[in-house]
């Protein structure tokens, strides 16, 4: 593994969120990705946000969350939805409006903490999308609206962690 | 007691410090090609550095909790430089040296308690997280486009720490551009 790589891991942000077969160039990794058209991309973005979009409305229903900060997500959630599938329009696909249960969100509800290392997860798995998907979009003008979509992401870590009493800087490693 | 720092003068200092860490006298990135990237790379470079030494001038106005995250941050950003010097070294560049602390320290605003000191990191934050979307978009290779990705979600992660150290909400915009 290249230096660059390793310091690429050891990031706040990225760090619980790159991949292991990252956009990185690791064996699998970039091949992976490098096929996949601007519509496939932004369709996998599509099903991160629904499903953070899904997971916020579920704990404001079920107190899960502190509802200004699950209000405050939500609403931010609604908005990225709205960027992608505004995004995909002009890729020439229209996006269904699917329901998307993240698997473990049941037993998530249960309990504040609980629900905010759930969410949590679903962030950093965002991130990681992001992570895989904007550098390989091959529409320019996209990278950098749906960026200022993944650092938001970053941002609700924060505040996920900031509920819970963890520090909003996760450990280097 | 000096007057606070105004967003107006903070969000000042920091163009200047943008354009004096861009700037003509900056040695260029060595022997890789034109159109390879590595020029705007090392502007990135050049900010990266100029906010590790403004974080040295936050210190000194910084206490207890604060003064600890700052540091984590500044330690974070030590790394962002890091990257972007490996990323410069990848295309056959040499990463531009660094200026010296007085240097930068001449173009910072007069920062006269904790609030001011927060306040322009958070610029800082906000102008690192427009510069690596930027690169996003700028980039000519996808590895390049990589890197920076993740260096800007870094800072998504730095900015909200900062709005928390201010007493503000974590996470206030859902599209965060960095624009000023």
């Amino acid at each position: 593994m290249s230096a660059t790589r390793r310091r690429l891991l050891g990031l706040a942000g990225a760090a619980a969120a790159l991949p292991a077969a990252s956009a990185l160039g690791w064996p699998g990794g970039a091949a992976a990705q490098a096929g996949r058209s601007d519509v496939e991309l932004l369709e996998s973005l599509l099903a991160h946000e629904q499903r953070l979009a899904a997971a916020y409305e579920a704990a404001l229903r079920r107190d899960a969350i502190e509802p200004r900060l699950g209000d405050t997500l939500l609403s931010h959630e609604r908005e990225h939805l709205r960027g992608v599938e505004q995004a995909l329009a002009g890729a020439g696909r229209r996006a269904p409006r699917a329901g998307v249960p993240s698997p473990g969100l049941g037993a998530a509800l249960g309990a504040r903490g609980a629900f905010a290392r759930f969410a949590l997860d679903l962030e950093s798995s965002a991130v990681a999308a992001y992570l895989e998907a904007l550098p390989r979009l091959r529409n320019a003008g996209l990278r950098r609206p749906l960026g200022s979509i993944m650092v938001c992401a970053g941002t609700h870590q924060v505040a996920l962690r900031e509920s819970i009493g963890e520090p909003p800087l996760p450990g280097r490693s | 007691m000096s007057a606070p720092l105004t967003r107006r003068s903070a969000l000042g200092a920091a163009a200047t410090l943008t354009l004096a860490s861009c700037g003509g006298d900056d040695p260029p990135p060595g022997r890789a090609g034109p159109g390879s990237g590595a020029g705007l790379l090392a502007s990135l470079l050049a900010f990266e550095r100029a906010v590790v030494a403004a974080y040295d001038a936050c210190f000194e106005l910084l206490r207890g909790e604060a003064l600890r995250h700052a540091r984590e941050i500044q330690l974070h950003e030590r790394d962002h430089a890091r990257v972007l010097e490996d990323l410069i070294r990848g295309l056959g560049g040499t990463p531009p040296r660094g200026r010296r602390p007085q240097d930068y320290a001449r173009q910072f605003p007069k920062l006269g308690s904790s609030e001011d000191a927060l306040r322009f990191a958070q610029d800082l934050e906000e102008r690192q997280i427009r510069g690596y979307l930027e690169g996003l978009t700028d980039l000519p290779d996808p590895e390049l486009r990589s890197g920076v990705a993740a260096l800007a979600a870094d800072e998504g992660v730095h900015l909200a720490t900062v709005h928390l150290l201010r007493g503000q909400a974590a996470a206030q915009d859902p599209f965060v551009t960095g624009a000023l």
